[in-house]
């Protein structure tokens, strides 16, 4: 079995396909302040948990004059839950926000040190499940958007740098935590327009294309002691990698108070908080959750799940599924041709649409003392027929997965799936709701690893299952990875691809229930197995690289550079030409072209700087010094100049103030002229 | 402020008719009105972003107005594509007649969504559509009093998704052509209208603009920031007759008869009050109807405008405007023009160093920010007879000192220029800019407020004539000048592209380039007030500041996809699969 699985090691690199939750249901498309884009919880450094909850998708980094930010009159939440015992959420952290415009005379965002809609927040934290809550920082400073070079570096705009800005909004609450608000990179990764064609991701013609690439979103970050989230019961130091006290459950919210009234130019809000945005798992309510659905989804809570009737079934019978399986609509969707769920696994088991899974199994005593057993965990996983997912998609979605047999890898099994087998996940917290799960007491594999994987715990459990070092017994074993997605979620986890193959029954293959190729007695590392592992949507890493430490997110792009729009080829010049009766003089124009260009340096400069002027066209040149007033200051130089490079130098006068000056270099001939910032220390 | 009344104006309007036109326009930078406000941008549905008036170049008896919601749609928005909201009133209002209070015309459309298949997250599945919008077209003819409904269930395209979604057996089974052409709907009074996802016909390098005024940007790699992304259209095509005043002969007097312009905005409204439901029902809406988006003039409320009456600019009507007196001091001193004059800031913004603006014009007149302009002419005969007068416009042009751009800007967005002295082209005035000149525009309907004003008698440039010009009335009014076929005498002539911004608006205007030329005062120097560097007698008045404006460009002169010849000419969206 060990050389079969190598096979699946080599095909194991890549991934992914699209927006976690970027307009993922009617009513929040039309809000996107209050639109949760996506969520995030992994270890960090320093035995800490980070959390990233990121909210208005699809910015425009070039989205002016009023760029984007998070709403006022909004509530974003991130709630917390470690104790299935006590009800509802544990900790809540609360952010709401309010805006000042600092000049309001311009219809710049920012001018002259000065920034208009500039954010600030106030996080609030409850510790007894959001019935009181205490302000633990207040008015703190959003990061401005990063609009371009002369709106944030330049003199005239906040003189400092985008890096500056981004520390400067990182901050510590009162309790410890470590909090980032502001725009970011969006770190998700996905190819919306090919997947949401009727699935075609990856693309069956041309290339795969990362839609959220060079957008931005508004990112609440927070970095909190893993003792700050442990429930009561739990050691101080976890018993085991897999120890269950140390599972949190984590999802983000938006709300709006209900009722909102509008008069000429004001919108006043009142009446009680509505939920009208949520996340836990990424893609639940953009691709399990069909539309007639969606709103109705994001308006309850995890803790609502537990009592509905309604959306167990998009998990026990998937849409996604229809898809994979040739007996339904799996001719019509090519892209997932390599996903094919198990449909007869071990000769008995049908996982399709309508069909009985694991059902059949019920009351059968192969079933004593495992995760099936009504006697262990009721009929939870076992509800009833026709819900043949309820045994893999529905409990990652609700309740995560314990430690428990058969949820061990197939490594020690010897063919039986219901024997013990290595352990390799135990993210199980049983409130029955939609959240991200992580167990903390997990290591991190760290990311400059070269076993690190996008692929998360799909990539732990084919080391389980293949390597060596792993495979050959059956005790807890750190496997790399297994901090990630769906035991929890990184920011570099490639969770479409990871869902996509766990629809295609990737988990079930794992814990023993092999594709319908596999021969007793044979590898199963049948070409059915290999093409779900090596199926991939075309995108499998973000845009931009993320940063080593907190908060992890990549700067968001700038709307000055690559990422604001088009380039564009330059326009013929316009041709004025003619004479008249006003004696107006025949003369055409043409394109000013640049025919010099000058620097200077030192830059800034203490007691002078020198300029340097290269002429390519000989030709009359003035140089001149402005003050930021634009008043001029001494004219260096005018009059005729060849070809060839000119220098000059200027400050040493004496008498001139330290401050910011700008010297134009003007072509006479054709009025071009050129500006240099002259910083004066 | 203003002191006219509408029809002692009227009366004065009607007897005036002299030549030539003036030029251009005005203002300043930016997208026309995507985002342009803190409360709309947080309201995409409901956020108008282009509003475009023009003679139709394939039938020139009818006009087309286009008017655009819901800026930079990601053409991959997915899974809940972009579409027009519920609950929403989108509007296109025409005034064409100044000496009646408000719009004589009004369009209204509502949109309702239908899920053709709950059971799908896909928005398009095996010939079913979800989020699918239809909407009703009413009509008012008496102002907004009364409205008709002229079309019920139109029908609105889908987004084009992709190829699987449009094309293929398991999406649509069509082509997204045909969808389009199977949305334009003839109404029985006589307009053909489309409503749908389209190209934004827009073109703007937002990044550089709103970066501190970098257009062109100072390292040349200009970018069209809405380039890629789709808006919502709202396209009408209506008859001239239908739009024109009423007891107005249906035959022009002449290419620029000043019964013949109409003024055209756009908005949406909400209802007041808006309560959420549990259990993710719609939102139930109640209360009176508030305006939350409008446009007229491109770009007013994106440049002109600044922060803190933004929000305020949204929710008012252009007959508001002329009541309004806080937001005229923004066109008579605009603050773009800080940055067009080395006296203030003109040194911090580069990019504008071919943009400035007379301080000394004629050795006399001084347009700068709390300069006189043209004031201390207030009372002096010369003016006697033109617009300056306060015997024909009252103090309409000439309010007060300090207030140099009541002349240009603020009329070019409050009340068109009439056909009068001193708005004749310099062609024929020997020097002197309040003497007759040569026509070049009347758009005059003195209503106060901002709007798009086109007059309907001026022939259309079709777009194929090699004078075609994205610079519109500028370009007009350089040919007036400069071209031996028009500067030869002072008689009314169809010019080309007269028939461009700020006259009406054609999809291909560079109105960002347009204005912020305007604001560099190229309109006053059309006019014979020539920039600083011309010897008043001198014999040369295209001086090199003149000519760095009129060469300044922003370096994104025209949209990233062309345009169609034929209603409704925006071009179809970008599908979701091609852009990169």
């Amino acid at each position: 079995m060990k050389k079969y699985f190598l096979v699946i090691l080599a095909l194991m690199v890549t991934l992914a396909s699209y927006a976690s939750s970027h307009r993922e249901a009617p009513m929040i498309a039309d809000d996107p302040l209050a639109d949760n884009v996506d969520l995030y919880a992994f270890r960090s450094p320093g035995n800490m948990v980070t959390l990233i909850a990121t909210y208005v998708p699809g910015q425009l980094p070039h989205g002016g004059p009023n760029y984007y930010s998070f709403g006022t009159n909004i509530r974003y939440e991130i709630h917390i839950d470690n104790n299935t015992k006590t009800k509802g959420d544990d900790l809540v952290y609360r952010f709401t926000f309010f805006r000042i415009d600092e000049d309001p005379s311009t219809f710049f965002n920012i001018r002259l040190g000065k920034q208009n809609l500039r954010m600030y927040y106030n996080m609030e934290k409850s510790d007894n499940g959001g019935r009181s809550f205490v302000t633990i920082l207040a008015s703190g400073s959003v990061a401005p958007p990063n609009i371009g070079a002369r709106s944030i570096s330049s003199p005239v705009g906040l003189n400092t740098t985008y890096q500056a800005l981004m520390n400067k909004a990182t901050r510590f609450a009162h309790t410890g935590e470590r909090v980032f608000v502001g725009p970011s990179d969006d770190p998700f990764f996905v190819d919306l327009g090919g997947i949401f064609d009727l699935g075609d991701a990856p693309r069956q013609s041309g290339m795969s294309i990362d839609n959220l690439a060079c957008k931005n979103v508004s990112t609440i970050a927070i970095q909190i002691p893993i003792s700050y989230l442990l429930n009561n019961s739990a050691a101080r130091t976890p018993s085991s990698i897999l120890d269950p006290n140390y599972v949190i459950g984590v999802w983000a919210s938006a709300s709006r108070r209900k009722i909102s009234t509008l008069s000429p130019g004001i919108n006043k809000h009142s009446g009680e908080w509505v939920q009208v945005s949520r996340l836990g798992m990424p893609l639940t309510n953009e691709a399990v959750i069909p539309i007639g659905s969606k709103d109705y989804w994001n308006s309850i809570t995890p803790y609502d799940e537990i009592s509905d009737t309604l959306l167990d079934r998009y998990f026990y019978n998937p849409e996604l599924s229809l898809y994979m399986d040739d007996s339904l609509f799996g001719g019509a969707v090519p892209a997932f041709s390599k996903l094919r769920i198990q449909r007869k696994s071990l000769g008995a088991f049908d996982f399709g649409n309508g069909k009985d899974g694991l059902f059949g199994l019920k009351g059968n005593p192969a079933l004593a003392g495992t995760a099936l057993d009504d006697a262990v965990f009721g009929t939870l996983l076992l509800p009833g027929p026709g819900k043949p997912r309820s045994v893999d998609l529905w409990p990652i979605f609700h309740t995560g997965v314990p430690n428990v047999i058969p949820y061990q890898l197939a490594t020690g099994k010897n063919g039986n799936p219901l024997a013990a087998g290595k352990p390799f996940i135990n993210n199980f917290l049983p409130n029955g709701g939609d959240m991200l799960r992580l167990n903390m007491a997990v290591p991190m594999t760290p990311r400059n690893s070269p076993e690190f994987s996008s692929m998360g715990l799909i990539a732990a459990a084919v080391s389980g299952l293949t390597d060596p070092k792993y495979n050959s017994n059956t005790n807890i074993e750190f496997i790399p990875n297994m901090d990630g997605f769906p035991n929890g979620r990184r920011l570099e986890d490639d969770v479409t691809r990871i869902e996509l193959q766990a629809v295609a029954g990737v988990a079930l293959a794992a814990i023993g229930l092999w594709y319908d190729d596999y021969v007793v007695g044979q590898s199963p590392v049948t070409p059915k197995l290999v093409n779900v592992l090596s199926y991939k949507t075309g995108v499998e890493a973000n845009d931009a690289d993320f940063k080593p430490s907190f908060p992890f997110v990549a700067m968001p792009w700038s709307g000055d550079g690559k990422c604001g729009g088009e380039l564009v080829t330059p326009p013929a010049p316009l041709a004025v030409a003619g004479t008249s009766m006003l004696g107006l003089s025949a003369r055409s124009v043409s394109s000013p072209k640049a025919r010099f260009q000058a620097v200077n340096f030192p830059n800034p400069f203490r007691d002078q700087t020198q300029i340097q002027v290269e002429i390519e066209e000989a030709g009359q040149y003035s140089l001149q010094v402005f003050d930021v007033k634009g008043r001029q200051i001494q004219q260096l130089y005018n009059g005729n100049l060849n070809k060839g490079v000119h220098s000059y130098s200027w400050g040493n006068s004496g008498n001139v103030a330290a401050g910011q000056y700008f010297m134009r270099v003007t072509n006479q001939t054709d009025k071009t002229s050129q500006i240099l910032k002259l910083n004066k220390i | 402020m203003k002191y006219f009344s509408k029809t002692s104006f009227k009366l004065k309007n009607q007897s005036w008719l002299v030549f030539v036109l003036w030029i251009t326009s005005m203002i300043p930078v930016l997208a026309s009105s995507h985002r342009e406000a803190p409360l709309i941008a947080n309201d995409p549905l409901a956020d108008n972003t282009d509003l475009y008036a023009f003679r139709s170049p394939d039938n020139p008896n009818m006009i087309t107005i286009i008017a655009s919601y819901i800026p930079a749609e990601l053409p991959y928005g997915g899974p809940n594509y972009y579409t027009f909201g519920e609950n929403i009133r989108y509007e296109i209002h025409i005034d064409n007649d100044a000496s009646k209070p408000g719009d004589e015309i009004v369009y209204r459309f509502e949109f309702k969504r239908v899920n053709e298949d709950p059971t799908t997250f896909f928005n398009i599945r095996l010939g079913k559509q979800n989020i699918k919008a239809v909407y009703t077209m009413s009509r008012s003819i008496d102002g907004g009093k009364t409205f008709s409904v002229v079309i019920n269930e139109g029908p609105v395209p889908p987004n084009n998704i992709g190829p699987r979604s449009i094309t293929s057996g398991v999406g649509l089974n069509t082509t997204y052509e045909a969808l389009i052409t199977g949305s334009i709907v003839n109404a029985s009074t006589g307009e053909k209208v489309f409503c749908g996802p389209s190209d934004d016909p827009f073109y703007v390098d937002l990044g550089g603009i709103f970066d501190l005024g970098n257009s062109p940007r100072q390292d040349k790699k200009n970018r069209d920031g809405i380039a890629k992304y789709n808006v919502h259209t709202i396209a009408i095509q209506i008859p001239i007759t239908t739009l024109l005043k009423a007891g107005v002969n249906a035959v022009p007097t002449s290419i620029l008869d000043a019964n013949f312009v109409i003024g055209v905005w756009a908005s949406a409204s909400r209802k007041s009050i808006r309560t959420l439901n549990a259990g993710g029902a719609a939102p139930t809406v109640s209360g009176d109807w508030v305006q939350v988006s409008r446009l007229g003039m491109p770009l007013t409320n994106e440049a002109v405008i600044p922060i803190k009456d933004k929000d305020y600019w949204n929710s008012i009507t252009p007959y508001d405007d002329f009541t309004d007196t806080k937001m005229d001091e923004y066109f008579y001193n605009p603050e773009l023009a800080l940055y067009m004059d080395d006296a203030q800031f003109g040194g911090a913004v580069p990019s504008f160093s071919p943009l400035r603006i007379q301080r000394n014009s004629l050795q006399g007149f001084d347009f700068g920010n709390g300069k006189n302009g043209l004031f201390g002419l207030k009372g002096n005969p010369a003016l006697a007879g033109t617009a300056l007068d306060d015997a024909v416009f009252g103090t309409l042009l000439l309010p007060g000192a300090g207030k140099p751009r009541s002349v240009d800007l603020w009329p070019i967005f409050h009340t068109g220029v009439p056909n009068v002295r001193p708005y004749q082209l310099a062609t024929g005035k020997n020097g002197n800019p309040l003497a007759a000149g040569k026509p070049f525009i009347n758009n005059f309907l003195p209503n106060g407020g901002d709007m798009l004003r086109l007059n309907m008698s001026t022939p259309v440039t079709p777009r194929n004539d090699p004078k075609f010009s994205s610079l519109g009335i500028i370009s007009a009014a350089v040919l007036g000048l400069t071209d031996p076929a028009y500067n030869t005498n002072t008689d009314i002539q169809a010019i080309p592209n007269m028939d461009g911004f700020p006259n009406g608006r054609r999809l291909e205007d560079d109105v960002t380039r347009i204005e912020l030329q305007a604001v560099a005062g190229v309109a006053l120097a059309a006019i014979g007030l020539w920039y600083d560097d011309y010897t008043a007698g001198g014999a040369n008045p295209v001086t090199p500041k003149l000519l760095g404006v009129l060469t300044y460009s922003t370096g994104v002169e025209k949209n990233d996809k062309p345009f169609k010849s034929t209603f409704p000419y925006v071009a179809s969206p970008w599908s979701g699969t091609e852009i990169q």
